[in-house]
């Protein structure tokens, strides 16, 4: 796998998070989504930087829904996971299970 | 009760063309979620901490899939903006220094407010690139400063300026942003 090929921190985070909620999800939810599992609260706009990476990547794919009026007559840009982005996670995992195999966390003073 | 308005401008000072309008919604949609929920000063609190920490993010993507002739468009148009900028600059203190003398209060007022007109074609700019106007007016003034301060470190005896006109020099990128954005956060939110 190349270098370019791997995700980072973030872009596995935000692909987790449209898996768990899902094909359709958008912008705010998966922000609010974050940032309820995480407990940390990420900016919209690294949110959607990282979103478009992803796309550019072929891992989601997006299109813009309609306009709502709670959203301030804004559309939403809906996501959806792409069969890469299922591989790419799988490939992430396996790479994690293979690095903590054999290691214990126990003894470890933090 | 609406989010507040200068970080409604900030946003869309920065955002980029094709997902301003999404990001505008998710931050209205989350915003009235909170303002219900803890209440207004949490809700404006919330949305200028969002507005502030989304400008760097935001300022480096575009989804824009532009062709290369459009691309080559903008470069040029970049470019001619900031020809006219320099010798409209030029022109004018050149004028001033011959009618009042190189150290008269005209001059120096001339001086001031330089950075004033790299602030108007920074708009101009936006206008005539239609989208995406800071990221552009930030590529050029990053070459225009390129163009002076290469030749300097490369020891050209031409190149040698007082501390000041270098201040006035790197004052354009942000000033030339500065009037893009403002340019963009009108347009957007009018």
């Amino acid at each position: 796998m190349a270098k370019g090929e791997y995700l980072g921190e973030f872009e596995h985070i935000v692909l987790l998070t449209i898996l768990r909620l899902g094909d359709g999800a958008y912008g705010a939810m998966i922000r609010a989504e974050i940032e309820r599992v995480t407990d940390r609260s990420p900016a919209i706009g690294a949110v959607h930087a990282t979103l478009e990476r992803l796309e550019r990547k072929g891992l989601v794919s997006s299109w813009i829904g309609e306009p709502t009026a709670e959203r301030g007559g804004k559309a939403k840009r809906h996501f959806k996971i792409e069969p890469a982005g299922v591989s790419a996670l799988k490939n992430a995992r396996q790479i994690l299970e293979r690095l903590h195999a054999g290691v214990s966390l126990r003894n470890v003073t933090a | 009760m609406r989010p507040p308005t200068v970080a409604q401008a900030l946003v869309a000072a920065v955002a980029p063309a094709t997902d301003y309008e999404v990001i505008a919604g998710d931050l209205h949609e989350e915003y009235v979620r909170i303002l219900t929920t803890l209440g207004a000063t949490a809700a404006n609190r919330w949305y200028w901490a969002q507005a502030l920490r989304s400008i760097p993010s935001l300022l480096s993507y575009s989804r824009s899939n532009a062709s290369a002739l459009r691309r080559i468009g903008v470069a040029f148009t970049a470019f001619g903006a900031l020809v006219a900028m320099l010798v409209f600059v030029t022109a004018i203190g050149m004028l001033l220094r011959a009618l009042f003398g190189s150290d008269s209060l005209p001059v120096w007022f001339w001086y001031c407010i330089d950075s004033g007109s790299a602030v108007v074609f920074g708009a101009i700019l936006a206008i005539l690139v239609r989208s995406d106007g800071p990221r552009v007016a930030f590529g050029a003034s990053l070459f225009l400063v390129a163009c002076f301060v290469v030749p300097a470190l490369a020891g050209n005896p031409h190149s040698q300026a007082p501390l000041g006109a270098w201040i006035q020099l790197w004052a354009v990128i942000p000033a030339m942003c500065i009037g893009a954005g403002l340019y963009q956060a009108v347009k957007r939110t009018a």
